[in-house]
Order: structure tokens, then sequence, then C-alpha cells
């Protein structure tokens, strides 16, 4: 099965699930990091990481508002991100049904 | 962190390399039912949870009401039992939206605490208000104390969910609103203990109708 049509941004499991999660969420709504992290499991760094690629491809927008403890860092999936997530489901799904 | 574990530390540009369209699949189907499970704000034990009240508050209303000529009105052991079980619903409710809702913030939230409002302005404003015009204008006890506090909540609240489901062609929220409503009907004909009766039953098949659309929305395809 040729991969390569994946979209590469996504597929990758936990950058799929963040997607998946947020896309779970009505538009235009944000998910708190720590939330994100709580439901995903993933170590802060880890996600920190993930979210850098996800945000580099325009797929999703942090803002963060306070400091230092206080802080809230908001993650939104951008209508781009769940385009792309519509686009890599439905290759997914052709690339299965081509089985 | 405990409980909390790396997929890949050493994230590349490759790290989706040997994942295969099958298993993506499976991490795709599974990553969504959890999410809608941690975003859903009405799991199935909570419908379950409130059919039960209800047929406990219901039930008791109607079973001390039956049979009553004159009517007189429920015991004031099965009203304390009708609000202690209304209060122990809201803060099941409360409790269930809290975790749904944590960390989420955006335009749909505050499109749900205006609807929270709009349903708890009717609730809390349709029944006493009728009551009391009722009253003023010399309705008996059976109407004032029977009749319109079974139905009218029914009809009120469940007509203002009714359009708040059609604007966002919630369907199933709108079947169930359109239940409760039709039981509200019946119950404003059937005299004061048989409402509380019709509108036990009203409330029941909407918790059902609706849970058990909830529980497909959920449930894996």
């Amino acid at each position: 099965m040729d991969t390569d049509t994946l979209d590469p941004v996504i597929h990758a499991p936990a950058r799929l699930r963040i997607v998946v999660t947020l896309a779970a969420l009505a538009d235009g709504d944000s998910l708190s990091f720590t939330r994100l992290q709580d439901i995903l499991e993933l170590t802060p760094g880890n996600l920190i990481t993930h979210l850098r690629k996800l945000e580099d491809a325009a797929y999703l927008t942090s803002e963060t508002t306070g400091n230092g403890r206080a802080s809230l860092t908001s993650i939104t999936l951008t209508r781009k991100g769940r385009a792309a997530l519509d686009t890599y489901t439905n290759t997914l799904r052709h690339l299965l049904g081509g089985l | 962190m405990q409980g909390t574990h790396d997929i890949d530390d050493t994230t590349t540009a490759n790290d989706g390399e040997g994942l295969d369209p099958r298993e993506a699949a499976r991490l795709l189907a599974k990553t969504e039912r959890d999410a809608k499970r941690q975003f859903n704000l009405s799991p199935p034990w909570t419908a379950a949870f409130g059919g039960v009240v209800i047929v406990v508050a219901y039930g008791a209303l109607w079973l001390s009401t039956r049979g009553q000529h004159p009517y007189g009105g429920p015991s004031l052991g099965v009203v304390a039992l009708v609000y202690v079980a209304v209060i122990v619903a809201i803060a099941a409710s409360v409790k269930v939206y809290r975790r749904a809702t944590a960390g989420v913030s955006g335009p749909s939230m505050r499109q749900q605490q205006l609807e929270g409002v709009a349903i708890l302005v009717s609730f809390i404003l349709g029944s006493p208000v009728i009551q009391g015009a009722m009253k003023n204008y010399g309705a008996s006890h059976a109407i004032v104390y029977g009749v319109v506090p079974a139905a009218c909540p029914l009809i009120v609240v469940g007509t203002t969910v009714l359009g708040i489901a059609a604007s966002k062609a919630d369907w199933p929220r709108f079947a169930a609103a359109l239940t409760i409503v039709t039981g509200g009907v019946v119950a404003a004909f059937v005299g004061p203990s048989g409402a509380w009766l019709a509108a036990g039953i009203a409330l029941g098949a909407g918790v059902c109708v609706y849970a058990a659309a909830t529980a497909k929305r959920v449930s894996p395809a």
C-alpha cells in the first residue's frame, strides 16, 4: 500500500490523535494544553514538539494568555487543519478500499 | 510524568513511517470515539440516572395524589423527595458538564451558556407565572397545584429546547423535546393526578429517545 499520498504532517500517531481530538470540538473552539495532554496522555515535551509541527503547517493555532504558573495555552484547529484531516481520512478510506 | 507516555520523543519528519494505513484507520476511529466520549455532555449513565430520578419523582407524585377527591396535592414528604431528586439530578448534570467542557473555550461554549440561560429562565418563569395567573383568576386547587405544575414545565421548557434544537438541526434533541412537549399537552387534559403520570411517562420517553440517539453517536461505526 502506498502511504506517500497520506499527508505526512498528520500521518504520525501522536499528531493524528491531536488533530482528531481537536476536530471533535465545534468549529472555532479551543482546547487547553493541559486538557489535551490529559486526554492524549503525552508528556508536555512530546506534545509541544508535535503541536509545533502542526502549527508550522498552519493546521492549528495556539494562544497563551497570562504569565508564569497562571498562564493558559489554548489550541485551536484551523479550517486548513480540519480540511487536511478530511482529505487524510478520504485518502485513507481510498487506500483501504483499494485493497 | 506519571500516567503519560511518549509515542516517540525523538520526533522527526518521517515519524509516520511504518504506520500502516489499517493501523492509522484504527487509531483514527478509536481517537474519534474517545474524543466524543470526553466531550460528551450526555453520557449514557446520566440518561439512565435521569430516568431513575424521573421514575422516582413523578411516580411518587402520582402515587401520592392518585384517587384524591378533591385533589389535595402531594404530601410534604413526597414534595421533599422530589426536591432532593431534582437537586441531585442538577448536581450530577453540572458535574458532567464541567468535566466535559474543562479546558474547552470558544463560540460553541458561549452559545451553550446562552441556551442554558434560556432554558433556566423558561423553567423558573414558565410554571410559577401561569400558576399565579390561574390562582388570581380563581382556578381550582387541582388546576393551580396539580395540572399546571405537571404540564407547564414540559410545554414551556420543552418548546424552548425544541426551538434551540431546530435552529441547530439537532434532530435527536428535537425528537426528545417534541416527545416531552406532546406529553405536557396530554398531561394538561388528564386531570391533576393523571397529569403527574403523563408528565413522568413523557419525560422518561424523552430521556430514552435522547439517550439512544447519543449512544449511537459515540458508539463504534
